[in-house]
Order: C-alpha cells, then sequence, then structure tokens
C-alpha cells in the first residue's frame, strides 16, 4: 500500500530494563507518508518502542535505520538526527521557563542557527495554523491540556521533521480537549506527514492511519490496513483487545 | 560592676570601641561575599562531578562532599589554616594570611553543602524537560543551558540563599585562628574593658546586620516563587 521511500527500518529490536525484557524483537518499516498507528494494552512496550526510535531509551540489540543511517550505532551523531525526528509527549513537555513563542523558537534558533527574526516568523505562523496566535507570549501554565499539547506539536514543525512520534498525545487530556488535537494530527496525515502514533483512539486510528499495529507483550501482533485490521482481525489477542475497547 | 546586663554599659562599650565592631563587621562581610562565592563555583563544579559518567570523577566528588559535611566547619579550618603554613604557603602580612586561607576553608566547606542544593535543584526538574529538549536536537550541553538549569536555578534560589545566611553566621568560628572578624574583635573589647556580656549583645547585633536582610529576601523569593511561571 506504501508507495513512498522507507524512511524507517527498524530490524529486530529488543530492549531490556535490567532482567525486564520489554521489546522482545521488532521489525517493521515506515514508509514516506506513512501514519501508523500502534494501538495495545498497557505495559505492553508501546512507549518504550516509539522511545527506541529517536533513542531516547538505547535499545539492547537490533536496528533503527533511519534515513539509510543506524541510529543504535555507536558513531552517528544523534543530536542531528533528532533535528529531522519530532516527538510529541503524552506530558506535552513544553519548556516550563520559556513562553509559548519561545518554546517553538527555541529549536530553530539554538539547534538550528536561524536568525531569531525569521523564527519567530515562522512560529506565528505555525501557531496561526492550530489557532493559537493569542498565546505567543504566554507561559505554558497558563494554556490548557489541549492548547499546550498543539504548541508542542507546532514546536516540532518548526524543526521541519521527516517523522513526527506520538506517544499517546491525547490520553492526558480532558475529553472535551481531545478532539483540537486530533484535528490538527489529522491535518499533518493528510498534508503527507509521516508519523507514528501510539494511541488509545480507534476511531482516530481507523481514519487517519494508513496502518494499524497491534503491539502486545513485546511484540508485533498483528499489522494491517485500517479496514481490515478493525474488520477482520485475526490474532486472538487484538480480537480480545478490540472487544474491550470499541 | 552590678547587674546580669545594663543598656548604659553597652552604649558605653559601643560608643568606646564601635571601630573594633565596625572593622570586624567588615572583615565578616568580606570574608563571607567571596566565601559565598567560591562555594557557588565549588558547588557547581561539585554537583556535575558527582553527576558525571566518569565513576573516578563521580567518586572524588562524593568522597569529597561526604568528609566535608560529616566533620566541623573549625575543624576544617584549622587544618587548612596550619597546614598551609606548615608547607610555608604563608602570605603577607599575617592578617591577609589568616583572612585568604579562613575564606578558602569556608568556601570549600560552603562547596560541599552547595552542590547538594544544586544537584537537588536539577533532580528536581521534570524529566521530561531534558528529554523534550533532546527531542528537538539539543545536545545535553544545551538542554541544561537553556531549559533545565534554569528551572533549576529558579527552584533553588531560596536554598542557595540560606546557604549565605549560614556562611555569613559560620564565619564567627575563624576568629580562633586569628581572623579579624566580629567575634575576634569582640574579643579584643571584652578582654580591653571586661565587659562581657554587653560585648557579644553588640556581636549578635553585627550578626543580625548582616543576616537579616538576607533571610527576609529569602522569605520573598520563597512567596514570589509560589506565584511563578513553573509548577
Ligand atoms: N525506565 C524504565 N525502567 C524500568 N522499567 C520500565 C521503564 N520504562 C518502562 N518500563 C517497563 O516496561 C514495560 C513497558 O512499558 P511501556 O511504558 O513501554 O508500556 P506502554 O505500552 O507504553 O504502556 P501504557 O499504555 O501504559 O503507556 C512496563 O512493564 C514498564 O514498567
Ligand atoms: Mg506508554
Amino acid at each position: 500500500m506504501s508507495q513512498g521511500k522507507t524512511l524507517i527500518e527498524i530490524k529486530n529490536l529488543e530492549k531490556h530494563f535490567g532482567k525486564l525484557q520489554v521489546l522482545k524483537g521488532i521489525s517493521i518499516d515506515v514508509h514516506q507518508g506513512d501514519v501508523l498507528a500502534v494501538i495495545g494494552p498497557s505495559g505492553s512496550g508501546k512507549s518504550t518502542f516509539i522511545r527506541c526510535i529517536n533513542q531516547l531509551e538505547t535499545p539492547t540489540a537490533g536496528q533503527v535505520i533511519f534515513e539509510e543511517l543506524d541510529l543504535t550505532a555507536k558513531k552517528v551523531d544523534l543530536d542531528k538526527m533528532r533535528q529531522k525526528i519530532g516527538m510529541v509527549f503524552q506530558n506535552f513537555n513544553l519548556f516550563n521557563n520559556m513562553t509559548v513563542i519561545d518554546n517553538i523558537t527555541a529549536g530553530p534558533i539554538k539547534v538550528l542557527g536561524v536568525a531569531k527574526e525569521e523564527a519567530e516568523k515562522q512560529a506565528m505562523e505555525l501557531l496561526a495554523r492550530v489557532g493559537l496566535s493569542d498565546k505567543a507570549k504566554e507561559y505554558p501554565i497558563k494554556l490548557s491540556g489541549g492548547q499546550k499539547q498543539r504548541v508542542a506539536i507546532v514546536r516540532c514543525l518548526a524543526m521541519k521533521p521527516d517523522i513526527m512520534l506520538f506517544d499517546e498525545p491525547t490520553s492526558a487530556l480532558d475529553p472535551e480537549m481531545v478532539r483540537e488535537v486530533l484535528d490538527v494530527i489529522r491535518d499533518l496525515a493528510h498534508e503527507g506527514m509521516t508519523m507514528i502514533v501510539v494511541t488509545h483512539e480507534m476511531g482516530f486510528a481507523r481514519e487517519a492511519a494508513s496502518r494499524v499495529v497491534f503491539m502486545d507483550d513485546g511484540v508485533i501482533m498483528e499489522e494491517n490496513e485500517p479496514h481490515e485490521f478493525f474488520a477482520n482481525p485475526k490474532n486472538p489477542r487484538l480480537k480480545d483487545f478490540l472487544s474491550k475497547v470499541l | 560592676m552590678s547587674g546580669f546586663f545594663s543598656f548604659a554599659r553597652l552604649i558605653q562599650v559601643f560608643e568606646r570601641y564601635h571601630n573594633f565592631f565596625f572593622d570586624g563587621l567588615k572583615t565578616t562581610l568580606y570574608i563571607s561575599f567571596f566565601a559565598v562565592l567560591m562555594g557557588t563555583l565549588l558547588g557547581l563544579l561539585f554537583a556535575f562531578g558527582k553527576m558525571s559518567r566518569l565513576k573516578v570523577i563521580k567518586g572524588i566528588c562524593s568522597v569529597y562532599i561526604d568528609i566535608v559535611r560529616a566533620t566541623p566547619l573549625l575543624v576544617q579550618v584549622m587544618i587548612i589554616y596550619y597546614g598551609t603554613l606548615s608547607l610555608g604557603w604563608k602570605l603577607q602580612p599575617t592578617e591577609l594570611n589568616a583572612f585568604f586561607w579562613g575564606m578558602i576553608a569556608v568556601g570549600m566547606n560552603s562547596g560541599a553543602y552547595m552542590s547538594e542544593v544544586i544537584r537537588g535543584g536539577i533532580g528536581a526538574v521534570d524529566a521530561g524537560q531534558m528529554e523534550a529538549a533532546r527531542s528537538i536536537g539539543m545536545s545535553k550541553g544545551k538542554a541544561m543551558r537553556y531549559v533545565v538549569l534554569p528551572q533549576a536555578v529558579r527552584n533553588i534560589l531560596p536554598a542557595v540563599a540560606n546557604e549565605f545566611v549560614t556562611v555569613i553566621k559560620e564565619t564567627s568560628v575563624l576568629g580562633m585562628c586569628g581572623i579579624h572578624e566580629i567575634m575576634f574583635r569582640s574579643g579584643d573589647v571584652a578582654s580591653i574593658g571586661y565587659v562581657y556580656v554587653e560585648t557579644y549583645v553588640i556581636a549578635a547585633c553585627m550578626y543580625f546586620i548582616l543576616v537579616f536582610p538576607v533571610s527576609k529576601l529569602v522569605g520573598q523569593l520563597e512567596r514570589s516563587m509560589n506565584k511563578s511561571v513553573t509548577r
């Protein structure tokens, strides 16, 4: 189904925390333009998986090949690679010591070396896209959860990433704010942004994803395009899981 | 002489010997200032040392911090003062020598305490802040500088100010190695005039003048912290 070139190749990814093996050999390719939804029960290793991609967690075995570079190799310049891999966290993690606009321009200015005026101009355009122009000078503490998450997404976009990772971007939100955030992510998907989204929002996975992956117990149990995935689940664990969440 | 305390006598002592007291006050102020400055710099150094990935550096810093915190300041001062004397590391005149090594001793002592304050402040910043900074491609150094440390500084300002207060008060042991600070000068006055209680009440006032504004500032900081932008 995916026609784009391969952006990320994950090969036999394993992660141990001490004696506990959380990822037990995960292999999957992500192509340009893919929207990969990852679902699965709590504790199945979804967060660990997504954090191993940008090496916030160091995998204990296997490879993550991003744009032909193995991120698990010793010599690789991770700071440079991470500029191209955006990440949106469940708890937003906006920089508390910076205003909204400074949150967004921090990356472009301090990492990419973009001039301040240019970075701010771009940040204001991005803020306008998510309807938060009037919040530019506010500190994160003054924002609602939904607003924080939209700023966090914009902070990623300001780096012009090639792929974005979302770890349950709406799980910490009050129900009425889930939609405003999912709408932004959906728009990005339509514009062709490649992304991996760990989510509990089955509706979102069904409509916005190009592929859905079911993780359980540290392995990928099933992978399919969304219609088949939800209409004809094959793995019994997935059937069980879907019967509980749908 | 009669009575445990006489205000008139206090005034008398102060009028006659105020030069001694203000001289001591000045010395205490200078030595505290430089010791605190040195303590802060050493504190940063030891804090990062103790968080280092290199086991040797981490070990050295831990041992240093543990030893300093488990022994009295006066003992440390004596070891450094007489230690440098016997090594022949002596500045002229003698008074400056005592001042210098006393300052070093208090600074080194304060550095150990300060490093724990700083480390605590950094530790109190949510790990997600560092992760978010790294995830947009900041190096560890940049993430520290732009994201973590500014938040840590906010957290620890009250504790740092408290450490300043402690240092000012603890310099009172430095008279024991001949530094002409408040207690030393008060000793002079007491032995010339044979007036003890009133003399040391004046000494207490001298410390109060130095410390009270700082501790007021601490309270103010703590209050402004509570309505600050960080959680
Ligand atoms: N830093 C860590 N140290 C030790 N164990 C960890 C660590 N991070 C995660 N784990 C463990 O790894 C397992 C998988 O955790 P992970 O957060 O990846 O699950 P998840 O699928 O994201 O769950 P959830 O849906 O609750 O977010 C859990 O048992 C968890 O306790
Ligand atoms: Mg998770």
